[in-house]
């Protein structure tokens, strides 16, 4: 199975849980939970059924693309819904075997994992996925996003699309993943992420990254103050990848860092309060609108 | 007799949860049912990661009928002038018998009104079905959750009940959420379905009797008894492991929690190469261990021989073997070369150059960096070496460990498998060309990780290791963060048994109090109780002389003083090894019974002596003592003892040796018993003041003389 049929049959399978199929969001983020598909709509009563392909990019993760497992840049296959189903992981597990994964003939684990996002106020319980010792996919019941509540809990199951697909294609390298028939993972990322590890690591200019963090939290604040909160997300985002870019660096001293990471969780807590409000003015509108798909008519 | 069937049926609990859920069963139930008065032949608890279970039998079908007599109003309030009163008639009336029933019983606090109650016995199904929830409730653990639109807790979500009585489902239930105004409420009750093994019998599994469960579970590739599944994991693994002709390494807490990942173990050998084992064995064993729960292979009776091989127990189907030890190979060896990544990277640069990355990792906020943190290391580390007394090459060496023993968090191998911490660090010091001592210690300065474990054996190592706990101790300290009842988030508490059992075992004569905080001694005459931290490792010399040194707690007390006892903590503080000494002393005096020769006459001098005002100090009668006052025989005896006294223990003050004082302590205790009793005997407490004050001293003496063992006021026997 190529790299791109692997995404499709994932959007053709979740789709046919009801699941929107939803795109990317066009801000550099370290994972999927940070798309407003699933930051945002995570929050409140209204329910919410989504699935995306989600690039990431974790600056600190570069190895100049020498090891063969670990990219600054990869992609996350990610769903939300809730609430969660009460068979889910019987969902999940039908969505290996549309992907041509038999549970039957492998050792299939969920293993006790925890996860916590300190710099969004986020954390949730849940497991890793094990296919045969290799973790294939992350399950977290969402408890609290943005420091609040969850109530109703999301699911929340994120697929790392390279793992699965080298699994299914039996190939050890990320580069020699095959994207469709004609050419590599390597062919299409290679470059940028040497270049990319060059720029995180060794190129960016620290003075410009410290000054933008200052300027797009002075954005963030100023509207969260207009409440305005899905632009006020996008420049939280921005901080935290700034953020990450001068950690990469090596430029963070000590004592900033948890002050830059409590900088960021507070503008995040404030934009998810926003945003409940927010619906709750326009009356929850998805509490009416989805109530009949929700029964299963 | 019936039986009760209850089981939980889950998604899939963490392992750790799974063990704790069991013992706190075992536990809990028997206790519950005998409360609710029931008695059993058996509680069985079957545990897997996706049902916790109880198997109940010999239940009676009710419980016994009860008869007690509950007390009433005092008949002076219940009768007046023999006519019963409204307090007697509201009596009989709640517990429903007539008036004519009540009786008149005395008590030690009067005549009261009782009435002969008869409790017919409720059924048992009734009352299973009310504790039955209990005992779910009643399970703790760690990181409860939510899920869906529920509010109830649980560490995994609850997707089954099954109650059965015999062959009957009860209708246990558990609220899930709560009926609102709008909604109704979200309720789960039981039946007699579950699930069974996820793959190898994905149908649902219908229980028909109670008693039937283990076997109609084990028909669905369910086992559900946990001690079951350990016994075929260590008979499985062990016997792959001879099929390579080597042994496994089955680490118990491993072995709990692998056997508590799987409803159905297989044992599944797999491999990776040959070029791997070039890896530190450590590397290996912690990427198979830790990272993918596989009892790694060595070489019979050759623990750091591994073989290029791993068992890994399976849940999946065992006729599939081969597809999950490929699979699992496949991953071993990504990590592996991972491994092999990080490691060629990191011995590409001299320990001593990762030093400066230290800088970016915080060891507490307020505290700076781990950079900052190994400064304060190396100066602690110079005044041990100060102390002790090292020649300058042996504080070369403590200087040159201390200040690297860090350095290896900052690695890509440490950064990756933390757990690492200090293996590597020794690993990449001699391949760096560093001093074999200077190696050593940066891999034993971790050491103890835990009470029990392994001490470092070096004197490199042991200074290092001292240096890093008490910088902490102090340091935290300093900014006020104190452990305060169960909370001790920085593990101070483990932190300072450490010190103190380096100590112990090096036998060092170190002082401590002036190692933990330079300008104590004015704080402690400021305060008059001394600091925080000072009474902090008091407390702890206290406690493991108690839990780990098998001292009993009298003894441990009266080496480290009652609450209060500026002296005996100061004593303690300035040389820790003594206090050990002392303790074993005096447990060794009790044991062979020379204790009951010394015991009560000190101890009652000891106590008799607070009275006083003598210093502790004291030892000398010729300052304290008038024989011109005396008026007994027995004082002048007393006198004379203590003169004997004087010379011993002033030896024993320097060669601690202390078997000579506590002989002449008996002799003297035998003096001063006619001081106490009998014809010779003196009142102590006269009115004439200076007589008073003589013998009061008399007594003084002898308690400090004693107190050069101990204190001997806080023993209480022989």
């Amino acid at each position: 199975m190529f790299f791109q049929d692997a995404i499709a049959t994932l959007h053709e399978f979740w789709a046919g849980q009801g699941c929107l199929i939803g795109q990317p969001y066009d801000t550099e983020k370290g994972a999927g939970t940070k798309n407003p598909h699933t930051f945002l709509r995570a929050l409140g009563p209204e329910p919410w059924s989504v699935a995306y392909v989600e690039p990431c990019r974790r600056p600190t993760d570069g190895r100049y693309g020498e090891n063969p497992n670990r990219y600054q840049h990869y992609y996350q296959y990610q769903v939300l819904i809730k609430p969660s189903p009460d068979n889910i992981q019987e969902i999940y597990l039908d969505s290996l075997r549309a992907l041509g994964i038999r549970p039957e003939d492998h050792d299939v684990r969920f293993v006790e994992d925890n996860w916590e996002d300190a710099s969004v106020g986020a954390w949730g319980v849940g497991w890793e996925v094990w296919l045969d010792g290799m973790e294939v996919t992350q399950f977290t019941y969402f408890q609290q996003c943005g420091g609040l509540d969850c109530d109703p809990v999301s699911i929340e199951i994120t697929y790392g699309l390279e793992r699965l697909v080298m699994y299914l294609q039996g190939v050890s390298a990320i580069a020699d993943i095959r994207w469709n028939d004609r050419l590599l993972y390597g062919d299409v990322h290679m470059q940028g992420e040497i270049e990319q590890c060059h720029y995180n690591f060794e190129a960016s200019d620290p003075e410009m990254l410290f000054a933008l963090f200052g300027l797009y939290e002075k954005e963030a604040l100023q509207l969260i103050e207009r409440r305005l909160a899905i632009p006020a997300l996008d420049f939280v985002l921005k901080c935290s990848h700034t953020f990450n870019m001068l950690d990469a660096r090596g430029v963070i001293a000590v004592m900033e860092r948890t002050r830059y990471i409590g900088r960021i969780r507070g503008m995040a807590r404030q934009v998810a309060k926003l945003y409940v409000e927010r619906r709750e003015e326009m009356g929850f509108p998805l509490c009416r609108s989805t109530a009949g798909v929700l029964t299963g008519v | 007799m019936p039986a009760f069937l209850f089981e939980v049926g889950t998604e899939e609990l963490p392992a750790s949860f799974v063990a704790s859920a069991v013992r706190q069963w075992r536990d809990r139930v028997p206790q519950s049912l005998a409360e609710a008065n029931l008695s059993a032949t058996s509680v069985q608890v079957f545990a897997t990661p996706r049902r916790l279970a109880l198997v109940i039998e010999g239940l009676p079908d009710r419980q016994p009928d009860r008869r007690e007599a509950v007390k009433g109003p005092p008949a002076s309030a219940a009768f007046k002038d023999g006519q019963p009163t409204k307090a007697a008639e509201g009596f009989a009336r709640k517990n429903g018998v007539a008036l004519s029933d009540l009786e008149l019983r005395a008590t030690d606090k009067g005549e009261f009104v009782f009435a002969e109650v008869f409790t017919a016995g409720r059924s048992t199904p009734d009352l299973l079905q009310e504790l039955a929830p209990q005992w779910v409730l009643a399970l703790e653990g760690k990181r409860f959750m939510r899920w869906g639109d529920g509010e109830f807790r649980f560490p995994r979500p609850i997707r089954s009940l099954i109650a059965l009585w015999d062959d009957q489902v009860l209708p246990v239930s558990l609220t899930v959420r709560a009926a609102t105004e709008t909604r109704p409420a979200e309720v789960l009750t039981a039946d007699r379905v579950t699930t069974g093994h996820r793959v190898l019998h994905p149908a649902p599994v219908s229980i028909a009797q109670a008693t039937d469960y283990v076997t109609t579970l084990e028909a669905a590739s369910v086992l559900v008894n946990p001690d079951q599944r350990q016994a075929l994991i260590i008979e499985q693994t062990q016997a792959a492991a001879a099929q390579l002709g080597g042994e496994a390494e089955i680490d118990p807490d491993l072995l709990e929690e692998v056997r508590d990942l799987v409803e159905f173990p297989t044992a599944v050998i797999g491999g990776f190469d040959q070029e791997f084992l070039e890896l530190p064995s450590e590397v290996t064993k912690t990427v198979m261990v830790t990272h993918q729960r596989y009892f790694p292979v060595h070489q019979p009776g050759q623990p750091d021989q591994l073989l290029p091989n791993f068992i890994t127990i399976s849940n999946g189907d065992p006729t599939k073997a081969a597809i999950i030890a490929e699979g699992n190979g496949r991953v071993v060896r990504a990590r592996l070369s991972d491994g092999q990544y990080f490691y060629k990277a990191d011995i590409a640069k001299p320990l001593e150059s990762y030093l400066a990355k230290l800088e970016t990792v915080t060891f507490q906020d307020q505290l700076g960096s781990m950079r900052a943190k190994v400064d304060r290391i190396v100066s602690m580390a110079d005044r041990l070496c100060h102390q002790l007394q090292l020649s300058a090459d042996d504080r070369d060496l403590v200087n040159w460990a201390a200040l690297l023993c860090k350095a290896d968090l900052v690695t890509s191998m440490v950064f990756e498998f933390p757990e690492l911490q200090g293996i590597m660090g020794e690993k990449y010091a001699r391949a760096s060309g560093e001093p074999a001592a200077v190696a050593v210690a940066i891999g034993e300065h971790y050491l103890p990780k835990g009470a029990g474990d392994a001490l470092p054996r070096s004197q490199t190592g042991r200074i290092v290791a001292l240096a890093d706990r008490l910088d902490t101790l102090c340091s935290l300290f300093r900014i006020g963060l104190l452990p305060s009842g169960s909370s001790d988030p920085f593990a101070l508490r483990r932190a300072a048994n450490a010190v103190v059992n380096i100590i112990w075992d090096a036998g060092w004569s170190l002082n401590l109090e002036s190692l933990i905080e330079p300008e104590s001694v004015d704080r402690w005459a400021e305060s008059g109780m001394g600091t925080q931290l000072a009474e902090f490792f008091v407390q702890r010399f206290r406690s493991l002389l108690e839990d780990e040194q098998g001292i009993d707690y009298d003894l441990a007390l009266a080496i480290v003083g009652e609450p209060g006892d500026r002296d005996a903590a100061l004593r303690a503080l300035y040389d820790p090894a003594d206090v050990l000494q002392r303790a074993q002393f005096l447990q060794s005096l009790r044991r062979s019974g020379q204790l009951a020769n010394l015991y009560a006459t000190i101890n009652r001098a000891s106590k008799l002596a607070t009275k006083g005002d003598l210093n502790f100090s004291d030892l000398d009668p010729a300052a304290s003592v008038k024989p011109a006052l005396f008026e007994q025989p027995s004082e002048q005896a007393f006198y004379d003892a203590l003169v004997a006294l004087l010379p011993i223990t002033q030896a024993t003050r320097q060669t601690r040796n202390y078997q000579p004082l506590a002989d002449q302590l008996a002799q003297a205790a035998a003096v001063v018993a006619n001081f106490f009793d009998g014809s010779e005997s003196v009142m102590v407490m006269v009115d004439d003041e200076a007589v008073r004050r003589n013998r009061l001293n008399l007594l003084g003496l002898l308690r400090n003389h004693a107190r050069v063992l101990g204190d001997f006021g806080a023993i209480v026997k022989g």
